[in-house]
Parts: C-alpha cells; structure tokens; sequence
C-alpha cells in the first residue's frame, strides 16, 4: 500500500468539508475520484499531498505517517490543481529546471525540455508562463509534476483546458508512469478522457468518499 | 545547489519586474529628497540627519522588496510548488533571504550617493567602514525580514501586518546602523558606538538561528 488516508476531517471556518474521508492506492493502480463540486475532492487532493493538514485523521505514505517524514513523502508526489503552481514572470524551461533541482532530479534540465518537446511546447520554452493560454498553462503544470517521475501523482482535474492531443499525450505519459509502478489519484468530472487507464473509481459525497468500484 | 537555485529565481524574476525595480528605487530616491528638504537647508548636524534619513528611506523601501517577495511566492501558487518539491525548508530561507539581502544592497548602492549629496556628507575614507555597517544591517533586516514574510503569507492584509510584525523588531537594527554610521561619517572612530555593531551582530544571529528552528513550522502553520 503506497497511500492510506483513514478519517480524514477538515474544517473551513464552521463547515466540515471533509468528513472521516478515507482513500487507499495501491502501487501501480489508477484511481478516478470523482464528486459534485463541493463535495471535498479537492481539498481531499490537497491533504493526500500535504499541501494542507487535516483536522482529524492520519495520512500514510508506504505505512509511515506522511507528516512525519514530510520531504521525504513530497519528493515522491507529484501533485498538480487547479492552480498552475508556477512562477508566472519565468519561462516553462526556467520554472521547469528550477522546480527538478529543487527535488533533486538528475538532469533536471534535459527532462523538462524533452518533456515540454512531447506536449508541444518547445517553441514557447523560453516564453515567460504569465503569456500563456488557459491550455498551455496546464501543459507546464503537469509536465512539472511529472518531471521528478514521482511513485504517486495526485492530479487535480489535470483534464481542464486540454485539447485532444494534450489528452494524448498526458495518458501517454500517465501509462508511462503506471507501467513503473507509480500510483495515480486522478480527481475529473469526465469518466471518458482518461479512458483504460483508471482501474477504480471512487466517488466522494458531502465529504466522504462513498463508493469504490 | 538549492541556495543558488532560489536566489538566481528570486533575482531573476525581481530583474524582469521593470516597474517594481522603478518604484522601489524612486521611492527610497524620493525619501531622501523629502527628509533632506525636511532637515535643511542649513543642518545641525549633516552627518547625524543624513544616516537617519539613509536608514529611513532603505527600512521603508525594504518593506517594498520584501512585499514584492511575498506576492512572487503567493502568485500562481509558486511558494506552494517549493514547499511540495520536499526541498529543505532552512536552505530555501537562506536562499531568500541572500536574495533579498542582494536587493537591499542594491537599494543602498543606489541610495548612497544620493544621501552623500544632499547632506554633503561622507568620503572615500569612511566608506569601507559605511558599507561593512550596511551589509551587517541589511543580512539582518532580510533574515528578520524573510522570516515575518513567511509569517504573514497565509494571512488576510498581509502586507499591512509584515510591516506591522517587521518595525518593531527592527528597532535595534536600525538604532545601531545610524549611530555607526554618523561615528564614521562625522570622522570620528567606530569605537565609542562599537556595542552598537554587536547588537547588529547578535541581531543578525538571533534571526538566522530563529529561522533555523521555526522556519519550516511558520511555513507549514502559514497555509
């Protein structure tokens, strides 16, 4: 078991947005969370990659309480949400090398501009992210969760704003991970665009993750 | 190496930011035109009101850097994808907090000569003196400074409240550099205000070691 999330609370003023939220991954399996808006998947997204503490309950990363090594458990995420989690005045290339040195990925350089070369966006690497599209945007925001090839990547509706060929070519790329074992926690409203890849689907309500098919 | 890798992002994206760089330096330019318009035209004592006026305006416009810092980490979540790469949390703030510390240099280079002319004060004699007090003031002002920044990120009207946190705990900083530096610029010897240069020295330390222990908990706590 890579991940194991047992009754995960959290609270935003006086609203309980999670409530005993429970989710496990398992090595190279692809989960699709999905949920009305509202109903917590994002926040879920952001405790499962600590980003955010919880209220209540425990997160474990392979059987360890991710808080308790918490650089150790963020080096092996790979996370990407709603927002691009970019510096908008440098270029993808820039933001792309600056955030592999920073997780200590060899070749940091080389993997980001082989990276953008397989979404297309060679010619805008030297182009400052703030002069991108809706769509270009995620393209660099995926790519920068992916770069370090974490063993989980949790992606918050990684779909929005992709053309077909962004879709392509991030299941391609999200095969590529499964197929070395990675964990995948996709959070999308659309069952269809990643296709054979999700193994489960699990659906949250009102803060708990209800079901798991 | 992660200290070199945050203060190139960090200078880069302060260089390409042409208007911030223009307010900051027109800002710290026009405070010391109003105070030594304000103090003269004929001074009391030229070498005492232009390190008050020097220190005012690089405290003041300091503040501005370091709002700057704040928002380019708040921006598209960048400081949230720092935090996530698992980097370690000392070295990102030391690599702030050089970045910032190279900014306020920046600043004071800039200022300088400014405050030298206006006040008529200052010669190439006192001036390695002037500026080993102004690097030992400023490493504190952008440890301390990195440090509240950190504290006020996740809050609402943060700007208000780091310089509201930062002033404060500046005092002595502050107190220290302009009496230095009216010891050298007066002529006289650094040796009667030399307590002063260790305030600064134990200030610079307490900030640095503070960050040492607290700066991943303020971080984390700050979201």
């Amino acid at each position: 078991m890579i991940l194991r999330a047992n009754g995960i609370r959290k609270r935003f003023e006086s609203r309980w947005v999670l409530r005993d939220a429970s989710i496990e991954l398992q090595s190279g399996e692809c989960v699709l969370l999905q949920g009305a808006n509202g109903s917590g998947k994002t926040t879920l997204a952001q405790i499962l990659a600590t980003l955010l503490a919880p209220d209540r309950g425990v997160v474990e990363f392979d059987g360890v309480p991710a808080l308790q090594k918490r650089q150790a458990t963020r080096r092996a995420i790979g996370f990407a949400s709603h927002r691009p989690l970019l510096y908008p005045g440098l270029s993808p290339l820039e933001n792309l090398s600056f955030f592999g040195r920073l997780a200590g990925v060899d070749g940091a350089d080389t993997r980001a501009a082989d990276l953008l070369a397989r979404f297309g966006l060679t010619v805008f690497a030297r182009t400052p992210v703030e002069r991108f599209s809706r769509g270009m945007l995620q393209r660099v925001a995926l790519i920068r969760a992916l770069l370090p090839s974490p063993r989980l990547l949790i992606l918050d509706e990684p779909y929005a704003g992709l053309d077909d060929e962004g879709t392509g070519t991030l299941n391609g790329l999200l095969s590529e991970a499964n197929g070395r074992g990675a964990a995948i926690l996709l959070v999308a409203h659309e069952r269809e665009r990643p296709g054979a890849l999700v193994g489960r689907f699990c659906r949250m309500h009102e803060g708990a993750v209800e079901s798991s098919s | 190496m992660i200290l070199i890798d945050v203060i190139r992002k960090d200078l880069r994206l302060h260089a390409r930011d042409a208007r911030f760089l223009a307010t900051l330096l027109l800002f710290s330019a026009s405070c010391v035109l109003i105070l030594s318009v304000a103090f003269g035209p004929s001074f009391q004592d030229p070498a005492r009101e232009a390190a008050a006026t020097l220190w005012a305006a690089l405290f003041f416009a300091g503040v501005l850097g370091l709002t700057r810092s704040l928002e380019l980490e708040g921006e598209s979540g960048g400081g949230d994808a720092v935090r996530l790469s698992g980097a370690d949390p000392y070295a990102i703030f030391l690599g702030k907090t050089i970045a910032n510390f190279l900014l306020l240099a920046g600043v004071f280079v800039f200022v300088l000569p400014i405050a030298s002319v206006f006040f008529d004060v200052g010669d190439l004699e006192a001036l390695p003196g002037v500026l080993g007090v102004a690097a030992l003031t400023l490493l504190g002002y952008a440890a301390w400074g990195t440090l509240f920044a950190a504290l006020a990120r996740g809050l609402k009207a943060r700007e208000l409240l780091l310089s509201v946190l930062l002033f404060p705990s500046l005092v002595p900083l502050w107190i220290g550099a302009v009496k230095c530096t009216h010891a050298l610029w007066s002529g006289g010897s650094i040796e009667p205000v030399g307590d002063w240069i260790k305030v600064i020295a134990v200030a610079d330390v307490v900030g640095l070691a503070l960050a040492a222990f607290l700066y991943e908990y303020i971080q984390e706590a700050s979201e």
